[in-house]
């Protein structure tokens, strides 16, 4: 009974130690914006994903990045990307606090950019596991839960990637059509203009010659 | 099972139940303005999220000083969803009815004493929504049994993101196609108006100089 009772303490644990702790939120950043996330446990994988989406501009397309740092509890920089539009990380909390996620613009335009944060536990749990005999069964099942986790962020991104990229080939499939009826107007526009530039220039001289 | 093992277990779950709070997203709120964040969501989607804001560098459950904040959450077509005034925490659950762009604005109520406000926005959508206790009950499965359920939710998820992000593929390169086509089209249409546009010029302007008895 006691056992049984333990047994399921493990599992409840477990649960609860692998609820997927992570979001993926979209923010439209103006020139710097900074998020933060408190990782409980040292050793802790933290995978985190960002992708711009689009840049508030109408017309021009550009295709600078934003910057992204991430610092740790004592504000050491643990990475930094200059000018990425999307990418992704991960790394081991060498110790528990604050993270910080911090973004800068440094374009003119308001971008919106996704932003996903994923944290897994499993890792700090394998020491403890091995030296309590721990039921297998359970510990992969938290590797398997762990890894479904990993895919489900690694979707995220890529449905963040896609999205930006079907607002580029819109955007595109506009600026075609714009561009043509431009085209037009203006091969019609100047060709009116050469029409009436030949006639001044004959009337000029057909009025000075006949008089 | 020794005690002194049975112990850290124990401390384990207390914390890993007792700090809902600490979990999510932290961002600094400004002093005017309001901070907004969004989420593309499907129809049907469930949404739960939990925000709480506090004053300083941690969040800490028993501070004297709480800030209040506003939070307005609107759905893709405008209409409000939740709106609260002078919190300092709360929870809205809804489910998707549109599909679309969700915002979830949070702002200051007024000066808060010029302090750096910091509000936690902890945001779960698909499974971790879902009340696994109901299910529990319900079905009458617990432990393994309902960890392995969770799995399944989580796989079918996976499976329903992949479909739906091989539709987009697909409307994407539909999309695609049509722009080439197009610009195939246009350029053609630009050539033959190049080339009407010069041959108009010609005759009108020979037919001027008829006119004027220059030919």
């Amino acid at each position: 009974m006691k056992m049984g009772m333990l047994m399921f303490l493990m599992m409840v644990v477990v649960i609860g130690c692998l609820m997927r702790v992570g979001l993926g939120i979209r923010f439209v950043i103006d020139k710097e914006e900074c998020f933060s996330h408190n990782i409980l446990y040292e050793g802790d994988v933290v995978h985190s994903s960002f992708v711009v989406i689009k840049a508030d501009n109408a017309w021009h397309h550009v295709d600078d990045g934003i910057d992204f740092v991430i610092k740790g509890p004592g504000g050491e920089k643990i990475k930094e990307f200059h000018d990425k539009i999307s990418d992704k990380y991960e790394f081991i909390a060498e110790r528990k606090g604050i993270y910080h996620f911090c973004f800068s613009n440094k374009s003119p335009f308001h971008e919106t950019v996704d932003f996903d944060v994923l944290v897994g536990h499993y890792r700090t749990y394998d020491q403890h596991a091995k030296s309590e005999h721990f039921n297998p069964v359970v510990e992969q099942i938290s590797k398997l839960e762990e890894a479904l986790y990993n895919i489900q962020f690694e979707q995220h991104w890529l449905e963040a990637q896609t999205d930006r990229q079907a607002l580029v080939n819109e955007s595109m499939s506009q600026r075609a059509v714009f561009k043509a009826i431009f085209e037009s107007l203006a091969l019609i526009g100047a060709s009116s203009l050469q029409v009436f530039l030949l006639q001044r220039l004959f009337e000029r001289k057909l009025g000075t010659s006949r008089v | 099972m020794k005690l002194g093992e049975a112990r850290w277990l124990w401390t384990l779950l207390i914390v890993a139940a007792a700090v809902p709070a600490a979990r999510g997203l932290w961002l600094d709120l400004p002093s005017t303005g309001s901070k907004c964040i969004s989420e593309e969501l499907h129809n049907n989607a469930v949404v739960l999220a939990d925000y709480y804001a506090f004053i300083g560098e941690d969040y800490d459950v028993n501070a004297t000083q709480t800030p209040t904040i506003t939070v307005k959450v609107t759905s893709p077509y405008g209409n409000e969803i939740h709106h609260s005034e002078k919190v300092a925490h709360g929870q809205f659950a809804f489910t998707a009815t549109e599909a679309g762009n969700y915002l979830a604005c949070f702002s200051l109520d007024g000066d808060q004493g010029g302090k750096k406000v910091t509000v936690g926005i902890d945001w779960k959508t698909g499974i971790a929504a879902k009340d696994w206790e109901t299910v529990a009950r319900k079905e009458k499965i617990e432990g393994l049994e309902l960890e392995l359920k969770k799995l399944e939710e989580a796989v079918e998820t996976i499976h329903n993101n992949l479909y739906h992000l091989v539709n987009r593929e697909a409307e994407m390169r539909e999309v695609s196609e049509s722009t080439n086509a197009r610009v195939a089209w246009y350029s053609l249409m630009a050539l033959t108006i190049c080339i009407v546009t010069s041959i108009l010029q010609v005759l009108y302007l020979r037919r001027y100089f008829r006119k004027k008895k220059l030919i």
